[in-house]
Order: C-alpha cells, then structure tokens, then sequence
C-alpha cells in the first residue's frame, strides 16, 4: 500500500439542500491530489447535491471545503472553477443547438490566457475523443450518448482543471463506450489530473478509483481504498448483490 | 409591375421589421421577459435621429454610431438597477415592470416632445432610384440596408463573439452556463443592452420613413411581438424571415383588403399562428 498523498480538497460538515429541504447532513469527505476517487451511493443519496455544493451552483448552510489553504463555502461557480474545479453535471448539460466546437469552448469561457494556450487544449481534448474532432460542426444535441458524454468531459477538461469532477459517469452507455471512457479518463490522471467520479456501477467505479467513498441518506457511510472495498462483504451483498452470488 | 412595386416596398419594410424585432426578440429568448418598453426606445431612438439631425445637421447614418452605445448602456443600466431585481419572478411580474416603465418613459415623451407627429425631413433629399417603372426613394433603401447590416451584426456577435457565446449558453441551459463560469446578471444586462441598442438604432433608421410621435411606440411594439411569433421566438433568422413575412402579407393583404384592415391582418395571423404553429416559421426552439 502506498502512502497517502498530500490531501487535494477536504469537506468538513457539509450541510446543503434547496430551499426548506436538507439533503446533505454533516459530509465530511478527503480527496487525495493526482487520484482518481469514486463516490457511489442509492438514487437520491445526496451524490449529485454534493457535486453542485462542491462547484458552488448550490450555498452549503454548515461546514467547510477546503482546497488550497481557502474555504470554497459560499463561492460563486465562477470563482470556484477559477480555482481549478470543473464539473462535469449530470445529464450532460450540453448546450444543445451549439456545435460541439462551441460547447468546447464554452468551456473555456473564463479563461483569460491567449488563444494559443485554448486551442492546445482544445487539440488536446480532440486526441483524447478523436469522434468529437469528426464532429466538431455538428449540434451537440444531435449527438449519441456517448459522444454526448465524450463532449461534456471534453467540456469539463477546457477550463485547465486540476480537479474534475464528473456525475454519472457511464448512465446510458455501453460496456465497450464505458471502457473507451474509463481509458480516457485513466490517460488524464495519468497525467496528473484529480478525477472525481460519482458513478451507479459499483464495479466500475471501484475498478476505475484508487479510493471510494459510500454515501446514503445525505451521509458518508463508508469509505476507504477502492480495492479493499471491492472485497468488504457489506458492499458486495448491498450494491453487488446478484453479481457476487 | 404593381406587384414587384408592392413587392420591393415590403422588403424594405419586411427590414426594418427584422431590425425592430431582433432585439425584442432576443430579450425575450434570453430573459424570458416581454419587454413593452421596446416600443418606447424605437421612438426614443427616431427622436434622437431627429434631433441630432435638426441641432447638429448629423445624419441619421452617423447617429446610428451614438445611438448603439447610448442605447445599450441605458438597456444595461436598467436591467441591472431594476429588472434584475425581479428577474426569477414569474413572467407576469416582469410583463407588469415593463409596463409600468413603459408608462413612465413614453409619458415622459409625451411631456417632452408632445404628441405632436414631427419628421425628419433631409436636405438636400436624397431622391429616388427608378428602373423601368419601379420607383424607391434612397433613403428607404439606406433604412434598409442599415437595418439588415445591424440584423446581421446581431447574428455575428451572438454567433461568434465570446459574449454572444455566453448568451446563447445561458439562454439554452443557465445552471451549465454558471459551471462554464458565466456571470449571469451579467449576461442578462449584457442581452437587455443589446436588445435596447437594436431598438434605439431601428428608431433612428424609422425616423428616416415614418413620422415621430410617442403614440407610434404601440404599434412597433405590436409588429415587434407578432414578427416573433411568426418567425419563431429567440432567433435573429427567425425575426429576420418573419419580418419579411409580415411586411409582404401586411402589403399584399392592404392591396386585396384595403390598408385599413393591414393592422387586423397581421393580428389575424399572430392569432392563426399561435394556434396551428406556436413554434414559428423557422420551428426551432433553441438560440440559433
Ligand atoms: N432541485 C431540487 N429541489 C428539491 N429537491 C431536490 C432537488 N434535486 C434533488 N433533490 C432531492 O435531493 C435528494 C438527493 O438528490 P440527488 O440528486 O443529490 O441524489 P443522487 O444521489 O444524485 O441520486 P441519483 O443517483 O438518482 O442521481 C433527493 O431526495 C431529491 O429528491
Ligand atoms: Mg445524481
């Protein structure tokens, strides 16, 4: 076992919800830098609350996220993707009639560096989903599935973010597009991206993470490094179930 | 012959339509706000035509340069101070605003300019283009190049400029626009800005055709709303093909009907249209 890196974002407490409805009751939760962690959970856990409190789409009313020495509590999504966070949101969220090429560079909207600097990136984002570069003039909303989801990443990876945090990873997709996706984004880390994934297949996800996080009912309930929880009985009888018999 | 006649007279008017419109539109397709005091800045915009033109002897054209900044800080301005304040309000509430502002900014016309038709006559005129037996004066010609230039300037920065990229994101998708780190409040300022500077700059080219009056403003309001309908909301080829459809059913249908019933007409077919193709001629929901 390696000895755990330097911690990237640390959430203490972390209480949110909408309006008058508490979702989230007290998350505390550590990301270490240059991993890839997988945050699985039951429908309506709190996992895709817990991404928009994280990019600042959603005020959390207690706790504290730590990221660089700075509380992100209470930063605008503006502010919180300068510092290096980008979210990848459930369903895509693609804009729809613009091509893809635009929705790319929506992504690197707040960036201020010179044009050069984007269309690396954007040459990068091409290699990594060469169908995208195919596509590039067609509407993302014409897309299939899979390529919707190659163009939301690609998106995601337009703002230069040191931590990229992606909800549903493989929902709707084929086993053969999961595993193009799951090199892609292996590629990425390699590279030294962090990656957070919220994704529905326990197998999958815990294959793809280094560490994994359980939540339900607003609240971390387990935690640990992915390849142990793999064997925990706990999991494999409560998300594993008919696979592990 | 009467019917190219009739015909070439709708498109410059079909133009200015689309200019009139294109703005209007996009407040609308953007901040899902009705805006009635477009009608009011059409005629604000003629009113400084004329006086620029009258004081300083600036022509129209040229307002248009003082016009286009003038009017777009005056749209951001009250986006931002007050419409901004009610924005997530239901549509009712920000119809009801912009009525209530509405009321504000044309009585304020009406003190200061009266109600009073005055023109805006160019000296020397400019004269008309004739070929064979058709007859246009220059200066509709010059209105109507204007106004598509401008239509087709809306188009480009909303299809190629960063900020129009933001627009359209935020009109498409809000909360995936503020991921992407748009400011939202002030896109929507930035939106009202431009719809209030089309505005302002169709009044001014207007000025050149029509007679001013605070009481015209209903009426460019009217034609404003029923273009989107009929184009399709959101959209600058939407208003631009609306705006000609208008302009050649209002001219052929006064030429069969009678001009007194042009104004019933194109009602009629705002009412036609919502029922049997709500989504306009161009048919498409999203920003293009
Ligand atoms: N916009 C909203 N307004 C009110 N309640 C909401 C809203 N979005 C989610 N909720 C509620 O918050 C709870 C958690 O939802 P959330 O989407 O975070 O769960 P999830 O773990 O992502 O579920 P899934 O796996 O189905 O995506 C649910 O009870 C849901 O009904
Ligand atoms: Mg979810």
């Amino acid at each position: 076992m390696t000895i755990p890196s330097a911690p990237l974002l640390n959430l203490t407490g972390i209480q949110a919800g909408y309006g008058e409805i508490n979702v989230l009751w007290g998350v505390d939760l550590t990301l270490a830098r240059g991993e890839i962690t997988a945050l699985v959970g039951s429908n309506g856990a709190g996992k895709s609350t817990l991404m928009r409190t994280l990019s600042g789409l959603i005020v959390p009313t207690a706790g504290r996220i730590d990221w660089a020495g700075e509380d992100l509590c209470g930063q605008s999504p503006a502010q919180i993707l300068a510092r290096g966070i980008a979210h990848v949101p459930e369903g895509r969220r693609l804009f729809s009639s613009m091509n893809v090429e635009d929705n790319l560079l929506m992504g690197a909207y707040a960036r201020k560096e010179p044009r050069a600097a984007i269309r690396r990136d954007l040459d990068r984002v091409y290699a990594t989903f060469p169908k995208l570069h195919e596509r590039l003039g067609q509407a993302a909303g014409t897309l299939s599935g899979g390529e919707q989801q190659m163009c939301a990443i690609g998106r995601g990876m337009m703002s230069a973010p040191r931590l990229l945090i992606i909800d549903e990873l493989s929902l709707g997709l084929s086993p053969l597009l999961v595993e193009q996706l799951v090199e892609a984004l292996r590629s990425l880390n390699r590279e030294g991206l962090s990656i957070l994934v919220v994704e529905q297949d326990v197998i999958t996800a815990l294959e793809l993470s280094t560490s994994a996080f359980v939540m339900d009912m607003g609240r971390i309930v387990q935690s640990g490094r992915s390849a142990e929880l793999m064997h925990d009985p706990a999991i494999r009888s409560a998300y594993l179930g008919a696979l592990a018999a | 012959m009467l019917i190219l006649q009739i015909l070439l007279n709708a498109i410059v008017l079909g133009s200015l339509y689309a200019c009139i419109a294109a703005g209007f539109s996009l407040v609308w397709g953007v901040l899902n706000v009705i805006n009635l005091m477009h009608g009011s800045f059409i005629v604000l915009g003629s009113y400084l035509a004329w006086g620029a033109y009258k004081a300083l002897g600036v022509a129209p054209w040229t307002s248009l340069l003082i016009a286009a900044p003038v009017f777009f800080i005056l749209g951001y301005g009250i986006q931002r101070g007050v419409l901004n304040r009610v924005i997530a309000a239901p549509v009712l509430v920000t119809l009801t605003l912009t009525f209530g502002l509405d009321l504000i900014l044309n009585n304020a016309m009406l003190v200061a300019f009266k109600a009073d038709y005055r023109q805006l006559v160019l000296d020397p005129s400019l004269g008309s283009l004739s070929v064979g037996s058709l007859v246009v004066p220059v200066d509709r010609i010059v209105a109507m190049i204007f106004s598509l230039l401008l239509t087709l300037a809306l188009f480009f920065v909303l299809r190629r400029s960063r900020v129009g990229r933001a627009i359209v994101a935020v009109r498409m998708d809000r909360d995936a626009a503020r991921l992407m780190g748009v400011d939202v409040p002030s896109i929507y300022a930035t939106a009202f800005g431009l719809g209030t500077a089309m505005a302002g700059c169709a009044g001014v080219l207007l000025a050149m055709i029509f007679p001013i009056s605070p009481i015209a403003s209903g009426s460019y309001l009217g034609k404003a709303f029923v273009v989107c309908v009929l184009g399709g909301l959101g959209s600058v080829p939407g208003a631009v093909v609306g705006g000609l459809f208008l302009a050649i059913v209002e001219s052929f249908g006064s030429l069969v009907l009678g001009p007194e019933n042009a104004v019933t007409l194109s009602f009629g077919l705002l009412i036609v249209f919502l029922i049997v193709r709500p989504q306009g001629l161009l048919g498409k929901r999203g920003f293009e």
